[in-house]
């Protein structure tokens, strides 16, 4: 189905799909749900007013991830020293809000905590390929396509990267 | 001998092809380390599912966000097309005016001039028919109004107030004196 980003009926059908993709992989490369919305919110734009022809909705998908991403770690590049630590945990989603459970919820809170800190500290081209990986359910052939690099670049970085997460948790 | 860890990580993405997916699925089965090393793999994979973001933590953006697309976005389109609309309407409006306006002066122009038509006949009645002897009755005899019952100066003024332009010129068949 060719996908044609300003109709609107193409651009809904996309916008169902791609969404909450988007968001989960922004959110853990900037952890910070506000600015992820705003940054999915320009890719949708730029998606839009370019006035263009996808021969299927993955291409269309796999434009988003690519724009959305590069927008996301620019902004963590210029923005990363203005954001204190506090503004994060400020921003940070309060998963289950409506749970009595307030242990659970503090238990929650804190492992996202470190697990996003541990993704914020590696180097990009493995954050990048883990992020990928985990949130937006795609399998290696389609992630290379999306960061325009071989698929076993793409086996390698995730496993990598998996070990510098596993070095890094178990630190913590 | 174990299985690479590398292999184990690409195991458990679902990516290793055959043969190498059918021989790691058997050493697992009773290698004991290699499955100890897959399970610590996995938790890692279930803890970092486990923070992904919810669908109820992103529906307020994902509103948002559709909703500023169908504020501004959408309807510009809409937008866009009505105003192309508009402006082929004034580019025909104006033509098509014209075209009306013509015709109505044309047809009104015959019809109002007609020599056949009262209006005619009362306007021109010179032009309407030759002044012959045939043709000249008394003004008394007439008891419709007709041009003869007014003055030049009416005739003139009358004509003048419908809007008419009124040109006369005299000729004379011997100069005057």
């Amino acid at each position: 189905m060719e996908v044609q980003s300003n109709d609107e009926r193409s651009f809904r059908l996309v916008y169902e799909e791609v969404f909450p993709i988007l968001m989960r992989v922004v959110y853990h490369v900037t952890g910070n749900v506000d600015l992820s919305e705003e940054i999915c919110q320009e890719a949708f734009i730029r998606f839009f007013d370019k006035q263009m022809s996808f021969p299927t909705l993955n291409d269309a998908k796999y434009w988003l991830i690519r724009v959305s991403k590069n927008l996301a770690i620019n902004h963590v590049k210029r923005k990363s020293r203005e954001m204190s630590m506090v503004e994060k945990l400020k921003k940070a989603p309060t998963p289950h809000a409506n749970t009595t459970d307030g242990e659970k919820v503090l238990m929650e809170k804190e492992t996202r905590r470190l697990v996003q800190e541990a993704i914020e500290e590696l180097p990009e081209k493995f954050r990048m390929v883990i992020v990928l990986k985990e949130y937006s359910d795609m399998d290696y052939k389609q992630i290379a396509q999306v960061l325009n690099i071989s698929e076993s670049n793409v086996k390698v970085r995730v496993y990598r990267a998996r070990k510098m997460l596993e070095s890094i948790l178990g630190q913590e | 001998m174990c299985v690479d860890d590398e292999l184990l990580s690409t195991y458990l993405d679902g990516e290793l092809d055959e043969p190498w997916r059918t021989q790691v699925a058997e050493h697992l089965q009773y290698c004991q380390a290699c499955r100890l090393r897959l399970g610590q793999l996995e938790a890692l994979h279930e803890k970092l599912q486990s923070v992904a973001l919810t669908e109820g933590e992103m529906e307020g953006s994902r509103e948002r966000v559709m909703a500023f697309f169908e504020a501004t976005k959408f309807p510009a389109v809409d937008t866009k097309l009505s105003f192309w609309r508009r402006k082929f309407e004034l580019k025909l409006g104006p033509a098509l005016l014209s075209a009306a306006a013509f015709v109505v002066v044309v047809i009104g122009t015959f019809v109002f001039f007609s020599p056949n038509t009262p209006q005619g006949q009362e306007i021109l009645p010179g032009v309407v028919a030759p002044i012959d002897s045939e043709h000249i009755r008394q003004v008394t005899d007439v008891a419709k109004p007709d041009l003869g019952m007014f003055s030049l100066e009416q005739i003139i003024q009358h004509l003048d107030a419908l809007g008419y332009s009124v040109k006369i010129e005299v000729k004379a068949v011997t100069p005057l004196e």
